[in-house]
């Protein structure tokens, strides 16, 4: 589902060069959950963006369900996200002044979806992640554990085939934590590829595999 | 681009925050209400000066002649020009086409008895292009006709005062009135809401007043039309006329005073430009204030931006594309303007509205404003919306997804 062949990404600050991935390879198959792991500075958060198309790259390859990611234009990019990506992240990003299923139904608006499919599947993944009665409620009238479940419901909802959370559990106490860890899982059998960053070590525990990532290389 | 959803979205973010949109609007709202005002009082302006000016036609140069200032061919100075049926004759003789005239002599209070009625009026004596040339409008029968003029007949014209006067708001048409002692048949009537003296006035032909009334060959004043002919050939014709006639009556060529001429063209053009000024200012002050409400919703867009970053990251991660980033602040501006702008038109319309009929000077009719102004209004506040919304937008639209998520 994921391949990438020699990634490399430097940022300038002023006169100085910052090299923060150094060419890296690696292989994520479909329907694989995988954890990143890595001291903070050691690029992954970087890797996430440019995998999320968030970010370009300087050179290597990215190939994603069988079609490159080089040197994307910025619509091309969200296109492509829109088609292939999900996002989960720490700070769950919900929009406040929209209620759980508008938030959950905003991607579909930027496929262009009529309103009523729209909100017919918003529905039916609220009611996946438990919370179809949270429907007309706003994130701040909601807990972290269930502001993440609409934020994955969110995710989910353009049937991507591959997830990309950012440190998901983050900002959870650890019962919520293991919830969340436990609904990824679920969806995760349903064939979704997953890339989990994250540095809990019992979060990365609950994936397929690890990759670790120390400055910049995959270890 | 606007269906339903994108409205939902302008109400959801304009309503998140009542009071800034509240101030915003109010300012665009209060731009647009100083703009109708000001439209609506220019406009009150115009219509009562040019009502005003309605009293003579605009395309007439008028021929008067008054006392000397300047000794010339061994005359003194202080002598009194008299313009005669002579000097008439020969000026349409020196003159290659005349397009409309009427000579002119005006007697004060002249004794007018109907039945048991009577009163003392003013009169005139004129040609019939006079009808044209003062703006006369008939209510009933005939103006002076060349005929009149020509025969001396005893046939008189009656402004809307004397009719009411002497005949009680019965018609005055074909019954006999005395003027100064003479009977005359009441051929026509008129009424000239312009001008209230006016609506005292009975015309008579030229040649029996001047024979009645006057017993010699003095004309008071020339009246010449100057039909469709060019601003600066008027003035052309105004100067030649001007220096034929004093040439004629041996006045000084500097004397202002002797032979002196109207040129309705000028005047009514001078005008014209007074009042092409005094819209432009309206216009000018209209257009800095809408501007100043405009910096303002470019400023509060910023604004809205920034605060909004992570918000558009988030969308941008979503799947929306640049171009919805800049219809969700472009549409947000012209919404804002569109809806306050209207409030402000329809606050500013209202008030003419009310204040209008409570208004009647003189030199002031109508303020209103016209639906074009209104339109035009409008329209300037859509463009002013997208121009003031572009600034903010391209901001969004650089908002790089990854920067905007960045966790703090």
């Amino acid at each position: 589902m994921i391949i990438l062949k020699d990634l490399r990404k430097s940022y300038t600050t002023g006169n100085q060069k910052l090299d923060v991935l150094k060419g890296l390879s690696c292989h994520v198959k479909e329907g694989e959950i995988v954890a990143i792991m890595g001291s903070s500075g050691s690029g992954k958060s970087t890797l996430l963006n440019i995998l999320g198309l968030l970010d370009g790259f300087d050179s290597g390859e990215y190939m994603l369900a069988g079609e490159s990611m080089v040197g994307l234009g910025e619509r091309a990019a969200a296109k492509y996200r829109s088609k292939f990506l999900g996002f989960v992240f720490q700070s769950f990003n919900l929009i406040g002044f929209k209620t759980a299923i508008e938030n959950v139904a905003l991607p579909l608006y930027y496929q262009k979806v009529s309103r009523k499919e729209r909100n017919a599947t918003a529905m039916e993944y609220l009611k996946k992640v438990g919370l179809e009665d949270w429907a007309l409620h706003l994130p701040n009238q909601m807990s972290g554990g269930q502001k993440q479940r609409i934020a994955i419901a969110r995710a989910l909802v353009t049937k991507p085939k591959v997830i990309l959370a950012d440190e998901p559990t983050g900002a959870l106490d650890s019962t919520t934590s293991r919830e969340v860890m436990t609904l990824l899982r679920e969806i995760n059998k349903e064939g979704i590829t997953m890339i989990i960053v994250t540095h809990e070590h019992d979060i990365a525990a609950l994936c397929d595999r690890t990759i670790l990532l120390t400055d910049g290389l995959i270890v | 681009m606007f269906n339903r959803d994108t409205w939902l979205e302008i109400a959801n973010t304009v309503l998140s925050h009542p009071m800034r949109t509240f101030l915003t609007g109010l300012s665009i709202a209060l731009g647009v209400f100083i703009l109708v005002v000001m439209q609506g009082l220019g406009f009150g302006l115009q219509n009562g000066v040019k009502n005003q000016f309605s009293d003579d036609a605009v395309n007439s140069i008028w021929v008067n002649s008054g006392r000397t200032q300047l000794a010339y061919h061994g005359n003194k100075p202080n002598r009194q020009i008299k313009m005669r049926n002579s000097d008439v004759d020969a000026m349409f003789n020196q003159m290659d086409t005349v397009n409309a005239y009427s000579r002119r002599i005006r007697i004060w209070g002249v004794t007018m008895e109907y039945e048991d009625q009577q009163s003392n009026f003013p009169l005139r004596g004129v040609d019939p292009d006079h009808q044209m040339l003062e703006n006369t409008t008939l209510t009933e029968g005939r103006f002076v006709s060349r005929r009149d003029v020509v025969e001396e007949t005893k046939v008189a014209v009656l402004g809307a005062t004397i009719v009411e006067e002497l005949f009680k708001g019965e018609s005055p048409i074909g019954t006999y009135i005395l003027i100064g002692g003479v009977q005359f048949r009441v051929v026509g009537a008129f009424d000239d809401p312009a001008s209230r003296w006016e609506n005292k006035m009975a015309y008579l032909p030229f040649t029996t007043a001047q024979n009645i009334f006057r017993s010699n060959d003095k004309v008071d004043q020339i009246i010449l039309g100057t039909g469709d002919l060019h601003i600066a050939g008027t003035r052309a014709l105004t100067e030649s006329l001007l220096s034929w006639f004093k040439d004629r009556k041996a006045v000084h060529p500097d004397d202002t005073r002797g032979v002196w001429m109207r040129n309705n063209n000028e005047e009514y053009e001078r005008f014209q430009n007074i009042f092409l000024g005094i819209e432009l200012f309206i216009w000018g002050i209209g257009l800095l204030t809408l501007l100043a409400g405009a910096v303002g919703v470019a400023n509060i867009l910023a604004i809205a931006v920034k605060e909004r970053t992570k918000e558009i990251g988030v969308r941008k991660a979503l799947g929306a594309s640049s171009l919805s980033v800049v219809g969700l602040v472009v549409q947000e501006s012209v919404a804002l303007m569109i809806v306050s702008g209207s409030a402000g038109l329809v606050v500013g319309v209202g008030l003419l509205e009310i204040v209008s009929p409570m208004i009647d000077h003189e030199y002031f009719k109508n303020p209103q404003v016209d639906f074009r102004i209104a339109l035009v209004a409008l329209t300037i506040l859509g463009i002013v919306g997208i121009v003031s919304g572009i600034g903010p937008a391209i901001r969004a639209v650089s908002i790089r997804p990854v920067e905007a998520l960045r966790d703090e």
